[in-house]
């Protein structure tokens, strides 16, 4: 039972809490409502409360979005950027994860050592190895690939630490179990190790896709083509372009926002368990 | 040569001075059912373990069905394991569990239908079948693991401590009903367990480990009433058995607080050579204090004060202080003493077992 002082704190906390999130909120408050308005309304309603309330819904209601999802490759940039994630989901568990085993339950010599490595890894901004991976990636002939844009995103030291961290605590009669019942080793780690980790594998996803989905600076390095371009260079592109209108911009901006929101919202248990798990946050 | 056949076995870990196990011998025959009993750290499950394959033989061999196994994976042991934590696969169904070995074992999927509802039925898991193990109580994961190893019908089962996690009374409907799966399958199965009464009342033999070296092997009543030495003397019954350091004048046993008995001249005479005094041991319900008995010994009566008493139902166990230690008389219900009461005892000399007081080995009488 909360005393009366309790409760009052209680409303008090609630009551900051609501005002700090509407400041954090006013911002993609003001995006949503203007991306459904064209550029004289918004100039119109700019210094009035009328900048944070969407415009009547009548039949030009989307026409920013309907301009920007058919005058231009938007939706292709979106698309190519899901394909990146997906690809990278699959191949960052896959590797990572057998990584993360290998250093959670095979005995190899230094094995310490390479898990300091990696954790050390971990420290190091994606921007100083970022010209190294370009390098790399020109000399083996993959710049403007699919290949070449994947290829060194794959490995993360952040994710096998996070499945290391995971897999340390399963326990080793399962896999005792296992092997008397005929399950080879890869098999094993398919079939037992995942489906037990469901809530790393989940941790796991969501960074990438967020990682994915955010990243500007190695797709705007790799990719030439027009083809391949992510949903941010593809925002990029739009924007700079001078006859996409404010309106557009907006709109833009916020078809490339609400997956993350929605991803946020979905997954938040995972981001924070993640989070928690290795004390460091990615994404 | 047994079914199964352990020459010499041992076991050292890496950067320690002493082996795990130490040249263990022993010879299992075909569907007998044998327990490793002993106090933690003994070395019980780590043979297991190695009879299983999850741990290297340092030296000596291992013999499955006449063939060698020192160096085979565990899948090709022909064995089935039940462990102490269940291992079961959390993310599988009842169904799914049993099921799984078979499937990678390819075997054809009626025949894989066919053991899995023979398996659910024998084990009484109809209603759980397509549980997931966390929705299980104990006793039923226990039984799920079970239903694992059976349906597999390898000629080894090997189980290690599987009992340990469950409360004592489904302890003991869970050990009729592995003695009755063990009699149904006719499977060799050795079991390992610190519970020296799941030992005795499951085993056909019983091995009892201390410090990774065999301390004796037999029959569970044969280790009962034939100790070979002072710790399976010891661990073996409950009540522990009662110890004593006494010294012998002729026929007399002096005890340390001067209390004396009397032995019959064919026993005393085994025991004139130790002269410096020697260990005599005695099960509780040996210490008897019914008028018949203490009219038979008139000559070795005790007298002690009742400090406390376990009353248990089928019958009573009272402790009192004697021979200059903490000892325990186990009595019939029938027999009722109260703290404090002062009883008079007689210690049946035939009943007795004695032990050299350096190597702690039996004097055999």
């Amino acid at each position: 039972m909360l005393t009366r002082k309790q409760k009052r704190n209680n409303w008090i906390l609630t009551a900051v809490l609501i005002i700090a999130s509407l400041f954090f909120l006013f911002p993609v408050i003001w995006m949503l409502a203007n991306s459904f308005k064209p550029d004289v309304a918004i100039t119109n309603d700019m210094n009035s409360i009328s900048a944070f309330v969407p415009p009547a819904l009548n039949g030009s209601f989307f026409d920013n979005y309907i301009t920007i999802l058919t005058n231009t490759s938007f939706v292709r940039y979106m698309l190519n950027t899901l394909f990146y994630a997906a690809v990278l989901i699959i191949l960052g568990i896959i590797v990572n994860g057998l990584a993360g085993y290998a250093l959670a339950k095979i005995n190899f010599p230094f094995r310490e050592r390479w898990l300091m490595i990696i954790m050390l890894l971990m420290i190091v901004p994606m921007e100083t190895i970022i010209t190294i991976h370009f390098l790399f990636i020109a000399k083996l002939g993959l710049l403007n690939t699919v290949i070449g844009y994947i290829l060194p995103m794959i490995v993360n030291p952040f994710n096998i630490f996070l499945f290391r961290q995971v897999f340390t605590s399963l326990p080793d009669d399962i896999y005792e179990a296992a092997q008397l019942d005929h399950c080879s080793p890869v098999k094993y780690f398919f079939t037992m190790v995942l489906p037990m980790s469901k809530s790393v594998v989940a941790t796991v996803s969501v960074f990438t896709f967020l990682n994915v989905w955010n990243d500007y600076l190695w797709p705007s390095l790799v990719f030439t083509s027009g083809d391949l371009l992510t949903a941010q260079i593809g925002l990029n592109a739009i924007t700079s372009n001078e006859n996409t209108t404010m309106g557009q911009t907006l709109a833009v901006i916020t078809m490339v926002t609400i997956p993350v929101i929605i991803i946020y919202s979905l997954f938040s248990k995972q981001i924070v368990e993640g989070v928690v798990s290795t004390g460091s946050k990615e994404g | 040569m047994g079914f199964i056949e352990l020459k010499n076995v041992c076991k050292k870990y890496d950067k320690t001075d002493k082996n795990a196990v130490t040249d263990f011998n022993l010879s299992i025959k075909e569907k007998e059912f044998i327990a490793f009993v002993g106090p933690s750290g003994c070395g019980k499950s780590t043979t297991l373990r190695m009879i299983a394959g999850f741990e290297e033989i340092s030296s000596g061999e291992l013999y499955i069905d006449g063939k060698k196994m020192n160096e085979t994976a565990p899948m090709d042991r022909g064995i089935s394991m039940v462990f102490q934590n269940y291992a079961l696969y959390p993310h599988m169904t009842v169904e799914k569990n049993i099921s799984y070995g078979l499937k990678n074992m390819k075997v054809p999927a009626d025949e894989i239908k066919r053991k899995t509802d023979w398996a659910v039925k024998i084990l009484g898991l109809e209603e759980y079948r397509y549980r997931k193990p966390k929705n299980l109580s104990g006793g039923q994961r226990q039984r799920v693991a079970l239903g694992r190893a059976i349906v597999k019908n390898q000629k080894v089962f090997l189980m290690d401590e599987p009992l340990s996690n469950l409360d004592a009374k489904l302890r003991v409907s869970m050990r009729n009903e592995i003695s009755k799966l063990h009699r149904e399958l006719g499977s060799t199965t050795i079991y390992v367990t610190h519970d020296q009464v799941e030992a005795m009342t499951m085993a056909d033999r019983i091995v009892i480990m201390k410090d990774g070296v065999i301390q004796q092997t037999g029959a569970p009543m044969e280790l009962y009433e034939h100790p070979a030495n002072k710790f399976v003397a010891g661990f073996i019954g409950s009540p522990q058995m009662n110890f004593y350091n006494v010294r012998l004048d002729g026929r007399t046993i002096i005890f340390k607080d001067n209390n004396k008995a009397e032995l019959p001249e064919t026993i005393a005479g085994k025991l004139s050579k130790y002269k410096n005094g020697l260990i005599m041991g005695i099960r509780g319900e040996d210490i008897k204090l019914d008028a018949q008995n203490l009219d038979l010994n008139t000559g070795s009566r005790q007298k002690a004060i009742i400090d406390n008493t376990e009353i248990m139902g089928n019958e009573n166990n009272l402790y009192f202080e004697f021979g200059g230690v903490t000892s325990v008389a186990r009595v019939s219900k029938y027999e009722v003493s109260h703290i404090g009461d002062t009883v008079e005892f007689v210690m049946m000399p035939h009943r007795m077992h004695f032990f050299d007081p350096e190597t702690e080995k039996a004097v055999v009488l």
